[in-house]
Formats: structure tokens, sequence, C-alpha cells
């Protein structure tokens, strides 16, 4: 076998329940099939966990991982990885956290860990050069996540540690739950940080000073300096130095797909005062970026209202201002904030807040809760006083917040009006409305992880040339598909999604060859990449998930959008599902066929998860 | 005074930490900001990035506190120098450093002083956002004087 360069050969294997931690050896034959981070990720949770794992019980797993490009001077290469069973979703998920804590790992000397078990007391776990411990955390129990960073700085004495930390939502296990880093980082969708929750784990503090090895540092210096020219002059990468991803908001309303009010539409007639520009002018106040990257998309604002008046944060991101803000109809830019500031807090989701809270809104206004269920708070779409209210009661579980806290499904299915829950498989969409750039409807429904807008985010190739193509099925299936296969390669390497915009696949593996050795070519990447996409479908295929799950919410599916440029579109799901499974190799059910499975070197997960299955559901 | 000098710009600064990894390539030839010659400090609850460099002190403290006089300057460029072999590891330089700028290499026991690369300094090549500069001294107030003076500007509006 081959050596990867750049990984540091170790791994961390903690045992909560025994209290157990131990060094192991990375497994390098994984990271040859699957690439790192999120493929090596699936890898490991299918093997590790039992099928039908209560995803709040010590018998889930929280497995973080970096790649063999994390730490070095490759662009970007900054994420690191949690792979779990979701209690949001209760499907494969993983999610991805970028800032400086994945190099951090990896300078301790390790390429990630296992975390198994459950304590019974509060703990920590300190990494520091290579060595780890467990320790009491009973004085952090109930901090905010930027509180316990603090504590644990002064406490290890390390003004420069890094930290991952729940808060009290990951505490009381809201099951969208975040697991918090550099203050405002987040391992942000499916409820990590309820796992984390689950097993008393309340944080991993990590420092290190050693070096990551690489295969050829003047190739890999190359490869670099030429990434930051580019960078430097891509107009895309430009835009989000300056805005933030916010830039994209001009653009998704403009074309109709900006999820506004529970996603009743495409368009939000307020967007005027959260474009990237306005927010420029009134808010932001800084820039801020992650390790080894040059586009600074980080953005900083203040925060004017609310519990956290008078502290900055980090943000707010499109996403946050898009389901925080459009999809409630608040276009204050301050509410958003402070709404914000509560989530990055306590430690959960902007995303599937903004969501659920959005449910909430558009059930209230139908009647179906009223003052009495919402401690007298006046929530109307567009109100940002009511937002802000109910997010600090979803920190702390707290009245209609304990509801919400069970993430839109369950609320809606609680409140009577499953089909207000703007979901898929459990987890909120993100904010494309699909019936305005209809492949991201597709994208939302084959999510191994429910309704995410990063395992293809074909929105800009949908807009681009001919806009009027966004709202029609075809060709869409083998874009989904192809830019699938791509980001899967992204994740694996650990690198930001906005890198794409810059290095193409041939770049990506040049970088990939400079740092670990290994001449990969592209045909194999996408093989790989293919491989990690179907390991993560035979994992829910294992808990018996199939078509009938690929799916939307009935809105988008059957009431024409009502207003915007995409005015009068719905999303044809069933067109492009069958021609995204004919591609993929599947049958019409969506499960993958066993010649297929062959082909990737699947069998033995296929058998496994054909076997737990028990062919039930098509 | 014609020598150049390392400024830097507080405001400018996004802390991607790129000025370490060229530092620490250039002078180990490693993939570790712990070897850096320079390191930047993020004031999380602001969230502001604040680059901590060698300023080329013209009386420089950790030359004159060094007790085995093992810190000397290059001549041509400024930049500081050490001989190893006479450090004793003492950190006196690191106390003594009035920007906090010098770290401790902890493998070789010796501090990690800035020789301005020779009077190419990577970490300037490679900033994404010009905050850090390498300008002649009697240039070295003017960047700060230009901020200061715009902030000023911008606080007072139209008025004049």
């Amino acid at each position: 076998m081959s050596n990867v360069v750049g990984l540091t050969g170790r791994m961390l294997r903690v045992d909560l329940s025994s209290g157990e931690v131990k060094a192991v050896a990375t497994p390098r034959d994984r990271f040859e099939r699957f690439l790192g981070a999120r493929g090596v990720g699936a890898s490991m949770l299918f093997d590790e966990l039992e099928p039908h794992t209560d995803p709040l019980s010590p018998a889930n797993k929280l497995i973080f991982l970096t790649g063999p490009l994390v730490g070095t001077m490759a662009p970007g290469a900054n994420k690191v990885t949690v792979s779990f069973r979701s209690p949001l979703t209760e499907t494969y998920s993983f999610s991805l956290c970028g800032g400086h804590l994945a190099p951090e790992i990896k300078f301790a000397g390790f390429d990630g860990l296992v975390i198994e078990g459950r304590s019974d007391r509060p703990v920590y776990l300190s990494i520091d050069n290579g060595k780890a411990t467990l320790r009491d955390a009973a004085h952090l129990w109930g901090k905010l996540t930027h509180d316990t960073e603090d504590a644990l700085r002064a406490e290890l004495g390390d003004p420069e540690l890094r930290v991952a930390a729940i808060g009290p939502a990951g505490e009381r296990q809201v099951r969208y739950a975040c697991i918090q880093a550099d203050y405002h980082r987040e391992f942000g969708r499916g409820g990590g940080g309820a796992v984390m929750g689950s097993k008393n784990l309340k944080a991993i503090a990590a420092r290190g000073t050693g070096s990551v090895e690489v295969a050829d540092a003047a190739a890999l210096a190359e490869i670099a300096e030429q990434v930051y020219a580019e960078l430097a002059e891509h107009p895309k990468a430009r835009l989000r130095r300056r805005f933030g991803t916010a830039e994209m908001v001009e653009g998704t309303n403009h074309f109709g797909y900006w999820a506004t009010r529970n996603f009743t539409t495409g368009h939000f007639e307020e967007a005027d005062r959260l474009t990237g520009p306005a927010l420029k002018e009134k808010l932001f106040i800084g820039d801020n970026s992650c390790y080894a990257c040059p586009v600074a998309c980080g953005k900083v604002s203040p925060v004017r209202r609310g519990p956290f008046e008078g502290q900055t944060i980090e943000g707010p991101e499109f996403e946050t201002v898009g389901l925080l803000g459009a999809n409630c109809g608040v276009s204050d830019p301050d509410a958003i904030v402070a709404a914000t500031a509560i989530c990055d807090a306590y430690g959960f989701d902007t995303m599937s807040a903004g969501a659920t809270i959005s449910l909430a809104m558009e059930a209230y206004e139908q009647g179906i809760l009223g003052p009495e269920d919402t401690g007298g708070v006046d929530l109307r779409f567009g109100n940002g006083e009511a937002l802000v209210a109910v997010a600090q009661q979803i920190g702390e579980r707290r009245g209609l917040g304990d509801v919400l806290a069970e993430g839109s499904r369950r609320a809606a299915e609680r409140f009577g009006v499953p089909d207000l829950a703007m979901q898929v498989k459990g987890q909120e969409m993100a904010t494309y409305e699909p019936r305005g750039v209809v492949g991201m409807g597709l994208s939302y429904a084959i999510s191994p992880k429910g309704g995410h807008h990063m395992i293809a985010p074909t929105m800009g190739l949908e807009t681009a040339g001919d806009p009027a193509r966004r709202l029609i099925p075809d060709g869409k299936a083998k874009m989904v598909r192809d830019t699938q296969l791509i980001m899967t390669i992204v994740d694996s390497l650990a690198m930001c999604s906005s890198m794409r915009f810059v290095l193409g696949l041939e770049s990506m593996l040049r970088l990939y060859r400079a740092v670990t050795g290994i001449a990969l070519g592209e045909e194999e990447a996408l093989r790989i990449a293919e491989r990690v996409d179907n390991l993560e479908r035979l994992f829910n295929l294992r808990e018996g998930l199939t078509r009938a799950h690929d799916t939307l919410p009935r809105r988008l599916l059957q009431e024409a959008m009502p207003s915007g440029s995409s005015q009068g579109n719905t999303v044809p799901l069933d067109t492009m599902l069958d021609e995204y499974y004919r591609l993929m190799g599947w049958d019409s059910h969506g499960v993958p066929t066993p010649e297929r499975m062959q082909e990737l070197g699947l069998t033995r997960e296929w058998e496994a998860a054909r076997e737990a299955w028990g062919g039930g559901g098509t | 005074m014609r020598h150049k000098v390392l400024v830097v710009y507080p405001h400018k600064c996004t802390g991607c930490r790129i000025c370490e990894q060229w530092c620490a390539q250039a002078h180990h030839g490693e993939m570790n900001p712990a070897k850096a010659r320079l390191a930047v400090h993020r004031i999380h609850d602001r969230q502001i990035n604040v680059p901590v460099a060698c300023s080329q002190c013209v009386q420089a403290p950790c030359i004159e506190v060094c007790p085995a006089e093992c810190i000397g300057r290059d001549e041509e460029t400024f930049g500081l120098t050490l001989n190893a072999e006479e450090c004793l590891g003492c950190r006196m330089c690191v106390d003594r450093c009035v920007r906090g700028a010098i770290k401790m290499d902890a493998d070789a026991e010796t501090p990690l002083l800035c020789d301005l690369c020779g009077g190419d300094p990577q970490c300037v090549k490679h900033c994404p956002e010009g905050a850090i500069d390498y300008v002649p001294f009697d240039r070295a107030d003017r960047g700060f004087r230009e901020h200061h003076a715009q902030r000023l500007a911008d606080e007072q509006g139209g008025v004049r």
C-alpha cells in the first residue's frame, strides 16, 4: 500500500463510557478508497454503526476527520467534517466546519477522532501535541459557546487554543444543535451538537505545534500562488470578498428563487435591505478568513439589539440572511443579527431555526397557533422582535421553543399541519426555493442528509446562459449528478466550496498530488466520489429509505409559485428523479443495483445494507 | 534612516494566516505556522485580527537585553540574526520585545527572529490584503496617518 503523505498517521479513539482515550493508526486504506474527510467518515460510520442506532444513544458516534491537505498551504483546505446519524433526520449525516480548528487538529498530531459511548457526567476532551485527556466539565455545563471557549483558553493557559463546543442548545438536545468553533464557525447542520450533548461531551480543545508533511512543497507553493492570483481576479470571489456570501441575495431574488415567508413564494419584496451592498453599507464592520483562504468571505457585524447587544458576530452569511430573514419575512438586518447571535451563543443552526420559526409564523397567521402558544409573542411574518424572542425560546427550550427545538417536521406534526414543514427527510431546506430553480429541488430530494444545498449546488449553473432554463427539468439530472461528484471530492479533500470557483478538478488533483505524492487521475477521482455517494445512499437504504423518501414538501410539487419572476412554476420532481436514478445506475425505486455496486467495490456494503433493509418501501 | 521596515495594519488583516504559512515554509521548509516569525492573533470577542510582527526597532531591546549577546542584525537589511550556538534559551528577548513579536521554536529552544527573508519578506509578498507592508523607515508612519485621517473623515460624514 502506498503511503498517503500529508496524513499524521494517527487518530484518536475516545470511549466516553469507559473514559478510555487512545491513539490508533489512521486507516490509510480508507483514505485511498474514500479520499478523506467526508468520504472516509461515511465509510467508518457505515462500518461502525449498527443499523437503526438511536441517534441520541451511546451507540451513535461522532467521527471527526480532516484530510491530507489540511494544515498545509493548500488554499481553502481548512475543513474538518463530523459524520453521525442525525437526530433530526435519522439518516446518515455529516457537517463541515471551517475556521482554524481543522489545521490545529493536524498540528496536534491527529488526522481525526472517533467519539463513542456516553460519559456519566459532563466532560471535555483536551488534545495537546500528541496527547489527549478527558477532563471534568461540570463547571462548563450550561455555558454559552463563546464563554466555553474563553473558559477553556483560560483554564488550559493557551490564548491560541482552538475549541469546538456545544452550548445550552446542544446540552438540551435541540435536534438541530450545532458544534460551534472559533465563536462563529460551526458544524452547522443535522444536529451534531445534540449528539455531542447526549454524550455529555461539552467541548474538544486542541492545540498543536507540529508540522504537516508534504510530498512536494515547491509544487504546492507554486499552485498556491497561482490560486491566490486567480481568486484575486475572479469576479465571484471578488464579490464574496466584498459582500460575503450575501452577494447572492440580489440574483436569487431577481430570478425568483429566494425562499420567502416559509416558502410560500420565491420573491421577497423587501430584499433591497438585505443585499450584499446594503449590508456592507449598513452592517458589516470587518472581514474574517478561515485558515489559508484568501477570499475572506466572513463578514463581521455589530449586534445592536437583543440579549447580545454590544457584542460582535462573524456573519450573517447568505443562508442565515435568507432563512432568518426573507423566509421569516424579516428585512431588518439588526433583527437577523440579533437572532444569529442567539443561535451562535446557544449553539443551534440558523438555517433550521429560520425554517422552523417560519413554520410557526405561518401556523400563527393561519390561526393554528395563538398568543397563548407563543408566550404572548405576536409571531407574524416580518416581526423581527418576535423572531428574536422565539429564537431565544428555542435556545432555552422554553414554551413554544421546546416544540420548535424538535425541528420543523416534528413541530408541524404536533401542530397538525405536516405539509407546512419545509423539509426533506426532516432536514430543513436551504434558501433556494426549488420552484424557481428546479434542479435544486432534485438536489434537496436526493441529498443523503436531507434538504441540504451543498450536496449538489446547481443554482449558478441553472441560471447561467439562458436563465429561463432554471425552470425546466431538461438536463437537470445530469447537472445534479456532475455537481454532486465534484462536491463530494471537495468535501472529501476538506476544502471550502468557494475554492471551486477557480479550482477545477484538475487543479484540485494537482494540489492532492503535491501534498500526498499520489497521482490520482480525474476518472479515478470521480469513481471515488461515486463510491462515496453510493455508500451514503447505502447507509440510508439500510435504514429503509428509498424513492418514497426522495421527495419535497407538497407545496413545491403541486402549488404554482404565486409571485416573482418564477411565477406559475412547480417542481417536476418525478421526471428528474427517473433520469437521475438511471444516471446513477440505480433502479426505479432509487435502490443501487448489485452490478453497479460491484463495479464501485461496494459489494460487501451493498449486501449488509440489503440484509438490514429487507426490500420494503418499494 | 534608509533601511526598510515591516508595517502591519490590523484594520486590513482578515486572519487567513497565509503570512505565517509562507514564513514557516521559507525558513524551515515546513507546513507549520508555529515556526513562523510572525503571528496573527485573533481577538475573538471582537472578531479583530492583529498581525504581530517584528518592527525592526532602531534601538532593539532584544539585541540589548540578550545576556549571551547572540542577537545581531544584518547590516544591509537591518533584519535580525541569531547565533544559535550561543543562545541560552532564556527568553529575555521574548519578554522585552515591545510588540510581543518574538516566538520560541519549541524544537530548537531558540527564538524565532525575523530576518526579513534577506530583503524579500515572504509575508508581505503573499498577504492578499496588504495588511503587512515593507517600506523605507521614513515612510513607515504614512499608512497609519492616512488610515486615521480617513476614519476621522468618515466620522464627520459630509460636514466640513
